[in-house]
């Protein structure tokens, strides 16, 4: 029957109807006069780019695309990422722009997911780029932005993981690659028997060795950075660590209160370069934004500066908040 | 007291070895609710919630979030991968994922060079390993009594799950190549853990020291 086979969309796309969308469309105005009032300039990417903006990171995006021929042969891709898109816009179009750029943006992102899971297809994201600035007020500017946007949408019960990949790149370095890959499964699943075992397979230093197991505990508030810091061995977990503390230092009291350390996160290997974080809501079962500082993204598409930036889920947050009065 | 933490529970002996863990660290299901049709089966000493599911589901159930964390096989985990810590090997449950064929069955090649036919319940993890190996086979999607396939010529050899290996030599099979070892780990959800993240830390802990002991 035809009427039935209307009523079908594609596994992982889904009709939003007027709740759907009134509670979408709250948390984007939100979002927009925050951004505009911050001094960030809103820009929309095309809804879909030639495949190679996306791939150029080298990141599990590549397998996540959905991808078509274009009329001359060319794959293109949908928008899987907006920073992707937004970092080829500012090494083209904006090279010449005053630095620092901050851009702002709202809008679908398109991924190919395995069926069966629950996972859409197609989710809005929302987000911020700030490029130019390497300090660490650059790194407290985007946290606001996110503290300051749960604010304002009355989500009062808010955490944000924060970590900084340095800490825990050197524990991989000098590994053969099967060998790096076990292990980063290990410190992704917070597997301290797995640790301990690669640890002593791989004749890792004490040091080593000792960090790496460790690695699973080290979450916490401001306390953490001291553990972390007599556990650091070299000049990048060292810098890692003074990051987080220039962060602590900046941020004001009820700021603070939002922020955990967690230095064993690695979620954000092979993009971010500096800080990263996760931004965790209760009722919701993954984390609602994440963000982080990526300083050599920018010159894969030909511009080497530093930036940082968020991107948030603004369906798994609509699914939290009020609907507007 | 804080909420209990939601615990998924492969339904089955890997529950009964679950439960018995758990009231070694103190937490007995409440007697109240024992033998009751509850689908959601609290402690006594209120620390959890135990929700006793299919044991392929406990993945679904914490990735999701709905369940804080999960006992769960390192065999039904292999197949699924589901985005989840697992922080703890809890030791039983053991088995092993493995080729078998019958006993006069030729492995790796067949006769002639043909193709051969693997029957399964574990797609994932079978196709994973023959890829591995550079062989080329056809797998059958079988949900139960995977040890009939030879036996009607379904399929030339089977993969599964080896306990002792009495259901297979009854059936005239025999291992020919093990995959991987399997046993029992506490998975946690993601964002649960970051959240109530001293409630994990303390079961991980409790369950961890409770492992030593009987070690």
């Amino acid at each position: 029957m035809p009427t039935n086979r209307l009523a079908q969309v594609p596994p992982g796309s889904q009709d939003l109807l007027a709740a759907d969308v009134r509670r979408r469309r709250r948390v984007q105005r939100v979002w927009f006069e925050l951004a505009e009032r911050s001094g960030y300039d809103e820009v929309i990417p095309p809804t879909f780019e030639y495949e190679e903006v996306f791939t150029r990171a080298g990141t599990k995006l590549a397998s996540e695309l959905i991808r078509f021929v274009d009329r001359d042969g060319r794959l293109v891709a949908l928008r899987a990422d907006f920073t992707s898109a937004i970092a080829r816009m500012a090494s083209t179009r904006l090279r010449d722009a005053e630095l620092p750029l901050r851009l702002s943006y709202a809008g679908k992102v398109y991924r190919q997911r395995p069926e069966g899971g629950g996972h859409a297809r197609e989710t809005f994201q929302l987000g911020a780029e700030l490029l130019g600035s390497a300090g660490a007020e650059a790194d407290v500017e985007v946290l606001r932005m996110v503290i300051a946007l749960l604010r304002a949408l009355e989500i009062g019960d808010f955490q944000i993981n924060l970590g900084d990949i340095r800490f825990v790149r050197p524990l991989l370095a000098g590994l053969e690659p099967d060998e790096a890959e076990a292990l980063r499964t290990a410190i992704d699943r917070k597997d301290r028997a797995a640790l301990a075992e690669a640890a002593r397979r791989y004749g890792a230093a004490a040091a080593v060795a000792r960090a790496l197991v460790e690695l699973p505990e080290l979450i916490g508030r401001g306390e953490v950075l001291k553990r972390a810091r007599s556990l650091a061995s070299g000049p990048d977990a060292e810098a890692a660590i003074e990051r987080l503390r220039a962060i602590d230092a900046l941020l004001a009291e009820d700021e603070r209160a939002h922020v955990v350390y967690d230095l064993g996160e690695i979620r954000g290997l092979g993009y971010y370069t500096g800080i990263q974080f996760e931004v965790f809501v209760a009722g919701a079962g993954r984390a609602v934004a994440f963000g982080g500082r990526y300083d050599d993204l920018l010159a894969l598409y030909g511009l080497d500066r530093p930036a940082v930036g968020f991107a948030l889920e603004t369906d798994a947050l609509a699914e939290l908040v009020r609907e507007a009065p | 007291m804080s909420q209990p933490l939601r615990v998924a529970l492969p339904k089955g002996r890997m529950m009964d070895e679950a439960l018995l863990l758990f009231e070694r660290v103190g937490s007995i299901i409440d007697p109240a609710a024992r033998d009751s049709r509850r689908l959601i089966l609290p402690s006594a000493d209120g620390r959890f919630e135990f929700l006793p599911v299919k044991s392929s589901d406990v993945p679904v159930y914490v990735e999701a979030g709905v369940a804080d964390a999960g006992v769960a096989g390192s065999d039904v985990l292999d197949e699924r991968e589901p985005d989840v810590l697992r922080p703890l090997d809890l030791g039983f449950g053991g088995c092993a994922l493995a080729v078998a064929a019958p006993r006069d069955a030729s492995y790796p090649h067949l006769p002639g060079g043909g193709m051969p036919r693997v029957a399964t319940k574990y797609d994932e993890s079978a196709r994973r390993f023959f890829a591995g190996k550079g062989m080329q086979v056809e797998l059958i999607h079988i949900s139960g009594s995977v040890e009939l396939a030879p036996l009607l010529g379904l399929a030339h050899w089977i993969v599964d799950l080896v306990q002792t290996g009495r259901t297979l030599a009854e059936n005239g099979l025999v291992v020919v190549e093990e995959i991987s070892r399997s046993s029992a780990r506490l998975i946690v959800n993601r964002a649960s853990h970051k959240l109530r993240l001293e409630d994990h830390q303390r079961l991980i802990a409790d369950l961890a020291a409770a492992l030593e002991r009987s070690a």
